[in-house]
């Protein structure tokens, strides 16, 4: 019972119940609908047969005289079927026909009536089993039957009465409710049987969905949604759950590679600082010792506090806009003002700058992030670009609007990247080899991989041949 | 100078209160957001330090009533928030400075100092002028003993800046957000190259030189 009442919950059931509910309402409808015209159409069709033969009757006692209107009532009445007549004198007293009485009233005012009367079935020495169409019980002598008659006044005072009996009309009402009934009990059977059927297919597709979801939350990250050849919704569904997934599975993939580089990265430094406190309180340290010591501290938590800032707005840039951050912004202006901010320093280690800026290219982005990523691309390039053996170093920056994107582009002559690990550096923490030596976190393409993310754009890293070929593009929508 | 330092942590509070006390201004300390409300609207200070999280009040929310009710006191918020929207919110709820934690004490004398000068009227000046060193805002005009000096348009900002602060220390990120309003940390000695090139424009062929580098701190124009 406990699985009924689950399986009732769920809201397959619920609406396959609604449904049902609805079907059978509107076959009710329907079936009363016609049920009631059918009746009322019989009835329409009875009142002018009898209307008719009156005036048959009439015609007959016209032109061919009384003996006639009663030959032909007499064949009429000894007929099976339901047809009832009555042939009354002018005073109503019973003459012939298949009824034997009928209430004063009718006799009294010619008019239509309908009244309960005795039916005699055998009637006359052949009467037949009469009761056959409607479907009623077995002949007795008499039975009780409703009759719709007509009376009129004959042109020589006597009384005519022509009638159907209605109780045939009943049986005939009666096989209507039949059907209907019958029809109704079919209809919920089926509905209950359909509906069950589409909410356990249903309900086993959900369950599917759930057992995977079900593993995945036990920590079984690879497991996928299975998705059907059907191409259904559920299959959308699945397929939106699955690429969730990758996703999630990626995301963690990468939390987990900055975790193991956090901590190396992060413990080196820390480990030197404490060695430096240390060393500093050792007795044996002189004065100058001491504060060199200290110096060092400070330098290498600068550094730390550095990485931190940088490892903290990449997660804020990975995790979705600033609020309210992004505004109209003039790219042509932040990437002069960076490129002049740097012109002297790269000077001074022998770089020249080259800068071909696009004017007046706007950008709905965040300044602070945007001029940021220029920083930390300019920053890059003049560690690949210092110039040695013999190789001037050059930095060219490109701004450029092609079409709907925004392309910005840093170039260094150095000695490049090779292909294999140029998706790499784009990765936190990661540095190659050679700039191992360097200053720096490990964090600054990183970021700039970021910021073209949250501006919906992409970062990939070219080959300059020589060198290395930084290229950011920005939708502009 | 006369400082109301409001700030939970006390360790942080007493070495601020020490080292403010060292750099010969009075010190004044509340340790949670009422307190320190109560105190900055009841006495006069040069100066507020405001740390952002406080136990009781919001920091900025005690900017903002200060705010409110016509006190133009200088405030600088301290924060470990230091994100671009975080300042923005810091400066909006009518913050003057913003500094991030952790900071260099350096940098946050350099900036209280900048903050309190920064109330008085000097602040409307045409023209500066340190010994024998003028520059004229309106003619952007720059002489040395007579002498014009040619500068660049970023040169003149940066000149501009020191003299606006002349005798006191400015550091590089005030530089930076000062004069090309960024707010970021470059990894690299980018304004030490730029005020060596301004350097050698003011103060070469001179005996006495005008620019001075803060050792730990950052730069001073001074006689």
């Amino acid at each position: 019972m406990s699985r009924f009442a689950q399986v009732w919950r769920t809201s397959t059931v619920r609406l396959t119940a609604t449904f049902i509910a609805i079907f059978v309402l509107f076959a009710i409808l329907l079936m009363g609908f016609i049920g009631w015209q059918s009746s009322v159409t019989i009835q329409r069709q009875q009142a002018d047969d009898i209307d008719r033969e009156v005036r048959l009757f009439q015609r007959i006692e016209a032109t061919q005289g009384i003996r006639a209107l009663a030959f032909a009532l007499n064949r009429l009445s000894s007929q099976p079927g339901p047809g009832v007549y009555y042939l009354g004198d002018a005073s109503g007293q019973y003459l012939l026909g298949n009824m034997t009485e009928v209430p004063p009233d009718v006799l009294i005012d010619p008019g239509v009536y309908s009244f309960d009367y005795d039916r005699p079935d055998p009637l006359g020495p052949e009467a037949g089993p009469p009761g056959g169409p409607a479907g009623g019980p077995p002949d007795p002598p008499k039975r009780a039957g409703v009759a719709l008659v007509r009376s009129v006044e004959l042109n020589n005072g006597m009384r005519l009465v022509v009638g159907r009996d209605v109780v045939e009309r009943r049986g005939y009402s009666a096989i209507i409710l039949q059907s209907f009934l019958v029809g109704v009990v079919g209809i919920i059977v089926f509905s209950i049987f359909a509906g069950g059927l589409t909410a356990r297919r249903v309900l086993k597709r959900i369950d599917t969905i759930r057992d995977t979801s079900t593993k995945i939350m036990s920590g079984n990250l690879s497991e996928r949604v299975p998705i059907t050849k059907r191409n259904d919704e559920f299959d959308g569904l699945a397929r939106n759950l699955n690429a969730m997934l990758d996703r999630i599975e990626q995301l963690l993939q990468g939390l987990k590679e900055v975790t193991d580089n956090v901590a190396h990265d992060l413990k080196t430094p820390l480990t030197r600082l404490r060695n430096q406190a240390e060393g500093a309180l050792r007795d044996t340290a002189s004065p100058e010792t001491k504060e060199k010591a200290l110096e060092t501290v400070i330098a290498e938590s600068d550094k730390l506090i550095q990485t931190f800032n940088a490892l903290l707005m990449i997660a804020r840039v990975e995790a979705g806009a600033p609020s309210g951050a992004l505004s109209e912004i003039d790219v042509s202006t932040i990437v002069a003002d960076v490129t002049e901010l740097y012109t002297p320093v790269a000077e001074d280690e022998g770089i020249t700058i080259e800068a071909t800026i696009a004017e007046g290219v706007t950008l709905r982005a965040n300044r602070e992030l945007i001029g940021q990523a220029m920083v930390n691309l300019l920053e890059n390039a003049m560690k690949y670009a210092k110039p040695e053996d013999g190789r001037d170093g050059k930095i060219t920056v490109d701004l450029r609007r092609e079409g709907t994107q925004v392309v910005l582009a840093v170039a260094d002559n150095g000695p490049g990247i090779p292909e294999a690990d140029r998706l790499r550096v784009l990765e936190r923490f990661v540095r190659l080899e050679k700039s191992r030596s360097e200053p720096g976190s490990g964090l600054g393409l990183a970021l700039v991989n970021a910021v073209a993310r949250l501006h919906g754009g992409t970062f990939r890293i070219d080959d300059n041949g020589p060198g290395v070929r930084a290229v950011l593009d920005l939708p502009e929508a | 100078m006369k400082i109301l330092l409001i700030e939970d942590d006390r360790e942080a509070a007493s070495y601020l209160i020490q080292a403010l006390d060292e750099a010969g201004h009075v010190t004044h300390h509340a340790a949670d957001g009422e307190t320190g409300y109560a105190m900055a609207s009841g006495m006069d200070y040069d100066v507020l330090i405001v740390d952002r999280m406080l136990p009781r009040r919001d920091g900025l929310s005690i900017v903002e009533s200060l705010r409110a009710e016509a006190d133009q006191t200088p405030v600088l918020i301290l924060s470990a928030l230091g994100e671009v929207d975080d300042r923005v919110t810091g400066l909006r709820a009518g913050g003057d400075d913003y500094l991030t934690k952790p900071y260099a004490f350096t940098e946050l004398l350099a900036r209280i100092e900048v903050l309190a000068r920064r109330s008085s009227p000097a602040e409307a000046a045409t023209s500066y002028s340190v010994a024998g060193l003028s520059l004229d805002r309106l003619s952007r005009k720059v002489e040395r003993d007579g002498e014009s000096i040619l500068l660049q348009p970023r040169e003149f900002r940066l000149l501009e800046y020191l003299m606006k602060n002349a005798g006191k220390v400015v550091t590089r990120t005030m530089l930076l957000e000062n004069v090309w309003d960024y707010h970021f940390d470059p990894q690299t000695n980018v304004i030490d190259v730029h005020m060596s090139r301004l350097r050698s424009k003011i103060d070469k062929g001179h005996d006495s030189p005008l620019l001075h580098t803060v050792r730990g701190a950052g730069y001073m124009i001074r006689e």
